[in-house]
């Protein structure tokens, strides 16, 4: 709108074709006035070499110059326009005075090569021609006659104006034309992309999902169209998640806070002993560290799922860590008679904080649903390069409605909170899906009757 | 009842700590906390306040905000770095971001902790900075009541009688019997001893305390390992209840 010149898309079209037809059409003017110019210098040059041959004819026919003199002013007076010097050793035989002719002018005897000059107001062309001297003016001993012939040029000049003329009053009105017409082409053209400003225009916050016509704008177009609608699409796919997320971790801080209002206030309520203050301010602890564990577990989720570079990339081998971790769960694991089993290795890089934080969510996932004197088998394998890492627990089928769904924030088999790892933030598994997206890897889990078994795989080394 | 309070030796002298953090509730009860965990506390809830008690003062550690009003707590800490103070910084940061912690390490602090953290976590972490560059007891053993930590042997006795461990459950008491009188928060004890630096959403300590606790402490008097709802385990002889 402001500052500088800043032209429409449909102004630049007009004026660049407007520039380049007019550019085409005083192309062609120049050349039609150009040919029309050789094309007079062949006509006059016909023209003089046609009354040169005349004049020759008649010297060479006469018997005396004043027989000579006679005849050619017979042939010559109805040619009007034409000026004709007849010399001899620059003696004036017959004809105009020696100063209508330049001085330089150079006799041929072939073809005329005709120059112009001016004299006295007109415009001239004309040509010398070297004749042989007839007998009765000395013969081949004599000097050589001399042959001056110059025309008036001006109706030639008169004929180029008129056609500059016309050619300049057609460039104009071509011009103007052709403006109008592709002001109206451009608009015409660019009626699609109008079509896609009042299609953006319409997008906000709250109404994501327009998309720009891909299938009715021109080809060109249509990639612009697709590459806007991939990014709509993603902006709406983020835009959901990042609405989702607030409105999950309001919805559980919700039951939380609610419990620890009513606690208190309860507590409040009348005087008691200083044990069961102490005991409401403990339980409160307890639940404050747990939502404060959920907040923590929320931005991790937060900077991972915005594809957060991983900060400490570095060689992991999966199954020092699985064993590390073993070294940790062992005491659980022990309470509930399950024993741990490592089976495999790899390398691969990573970020090893995270992958233990991973790993270490499928296995406490593992031991907690593991029934009692069973088997939790931790498998790492690396065929192909593609490092995986699976872990097994005994247990029972999970519904296959739960099973994509488990990966969710805060999603739960059981709705009940009372089943529920009271230490836990509902958040383990997808924080292990982000961890594994951070890394290009996928997490997957598989349920049979008898066996749950989720697989981290790694991409390709 | 709670034993959290160090039993202080009464030679030893009593730690100053400053606290610069502009959030006045956050403030009050860091000092109360500290200064009922028997450390002598000033609170400043400016920066360029804080700079200028810490300056003047003999502070033995700073707790920094990193968010401050006027002076952040980059500026705090490069000013007091820039006039020759050397004395030891953690700071308290909303934000976990990498950048942060890399630059408040960079600039010469000497721990983080993100908020919310626990107070428990807090004080530990205190005491382990300040202990730093005091040199550790080389003892060889360590004592508690009838219990005794064989460190050299790997061995543990109770009233005289052999207790057998596994050397996860060594390495847990020994961080109890060494750090003896002060609560010790769950997520320090799994990476003192696990090596495990992340916070853990299972009840593993819980049930490795409650192991030790039955081979250490089951069928002997007094009670050694303690629970302190909220916050943590304690070893210690609790007092005579009156």
């Amino acid at each position: 709108m402001s500052g500088g010149l800043r032209l429409t898309l449909t102004a630049r079209l007009t004026l660049l074709f407007t520039a380049v037809l007019l550019a085409v059409l005083c192309g062609l003017g120049a050349m039609v006035t150009l040919a029309n110019q050789a094309h007079f210098v062949d006509l006059d040059r016909d023209y003089l070499t046609d009354k040169a041959a005349l004049v020759r004819k008649v010297v060479a026919g006469s018997t005396n110059l004043d027989q000579m003199s006679q005849r050619l002013q017979e042939l010559l007076q109805s040619h009007t326009g034409l000026t004709v010097r007849l010399e001899q050793a620059q003696q004036t035989l017959y004809g105009e005075p020696a100063d209508t002719f330049p001085g330089d002018l150079v006799s041929t005897t072939g073809r005329l090569e005709p120059s112009d000059w001016t004299w006295d107001g007109s415009l001239l062309r004309g040509a010398a021609v070297a004749l042989p001297t007839p007998v009765f003016l000395g013969g081949e001993a004599a000097p050589s006659l001399r042959l001056l012939l110059a025309m008036d040029t001006h109706h030639h000049i008169h004929f180029m104006q008129e056609l500059q003329r016309s050619l300049l009053l057609y460039l104009l009105t071509a011009g103007l034309a052709s403006g109008l017409l592709a002001w109206w082409a451009a608009r015409r053209g660019l009626a699609p992309l109008r079509d896609m400003r009042e299609r953006a225009r319409r997008v906000t916050a709250n109404q994501l999902d327009a998309r720009m016509p891909v299938d009715s704008v021109p080809v060109e177009m249509a990639e612009l169209a697709q590459a806007l609608n991939t990014m709509l699409e993603r902006l709406q796919r983020d835009f959901q998640r990042l609405s989702d997320f607030s409105s999950d971790l309001a919805h559980e801080l919700r039951t939380p806070i609610s419990n620890l209002l009513t606690q208190t206030q309860v507590t409040l309520a009348q005087p008691r002993d200083a044990a069961s203050y102490c005991d409401t301010l403990a339980s409160n602890a307890e639940e404050f560290q747990r939502m404060g564990r959920m907040v923590s577990d929320m931005l991790l989720l937060a900077k991972t799922e915005h594809g957060l570079a991983l900060p400490h990339r570095g060689p992991v081998a999966l199954h020092e860590a699985a064993q590390s971790l073993f070294d940790f769960f062992d005491v659980v694991a022990e309470e509930k008679g399950v024993t741990l089993v490592l089976e495999g290795q790899a390398t691969i890089q990573g970020d090893p904080l995270m992958l233990q934080r991973a790993i270490s969510n499928l296995l406490s996932n593992a031991i907690r649903h593991a029934p009692e004197h069973s088997r939790v088998r931790v498998s790492v394998s690396n065929p192909d390069n593609t490092a995986s890492l699976c872990v097994d627990n005994a247990g029972p089928p999970i519904a296959p409605e739960h099973l994509a769904r488990l990966f969710d924030r805060f999603y739960r088999v059981d709705k009940s909170r009372a089943h529920l790892n009271p230490d836990g933030t509902g958040l383990g598994l997808a924080i292990t899906r982000a961890i594994m997206e951070a890394h290009g890897g996928t997490v997957s889990l598989a349920s049979t009757t008898e066996h749950t078994r989720f697989c981290l795989r790694f991409p390709a080394a | 009842m709670w034993g959290f309070l160090p039993r202080l030796k009464g030679t030893l002298r009593r730690m100053n700590i400053l606290i610069i953090e502009d959030e006045p509730k956050t403030g009050e009860y860091l000092r109360q906390g500290l200064r009922e965990a028997g450390f002598v506390v000033d609170l400043a809830t400016r920066g360029n306040d804080g700079l200028h008690l810490a300056l003047e003062g003999q502070h033995d550690l700073v707790i920094l905000d990193v968010m401050l009003p006027e002076l952040d707590g980059w500026q705090v800490l490069k000013g007091l770095r820039s006039m020759g103070r050397q004395m030891p910084v953690l700071f308290l940061t909303a934000r976990d971001q990498v950048e942060d912690r890399v630059r408040g390490l960079e600039l010469g602090a000497d721990d983080y902790l993100v908020k919310p953290f626990s107070f428990a976590e807090l004080l530990a972490r205190v005491r382990v900075i300040l202990r730093r560059g005091r040199p550790e007891q080389a003892v060889a053993t360590l004592h508690l009541a009838d219990l005794e930590l064989d460190l050299l042997r790997r061995r543990v006795l109770r009233a005289g009688k052999r207790v057998d461990l596994t050397a996860k459950e060594f390495g847990l008491l020994e961080l109890l019997m060494r750090r003896q009188g002060e609560v010790l928060p769950r997520s320090l004890i799994a990476s003192q001893v696990w090596d495990l630096n992340f916070d853990s959403d299972t009840n593993v300590i819980d049930v490795a305390v409650r192991r030790l606790r039955a081979k250490v402490d089951e069928g002997f008097e007094p009670r050694l390992i303690h629970t302190v709802r909220g916050m943590g385990y304690v070893m210690e002889i609790p007092e005579v209840n009156a």
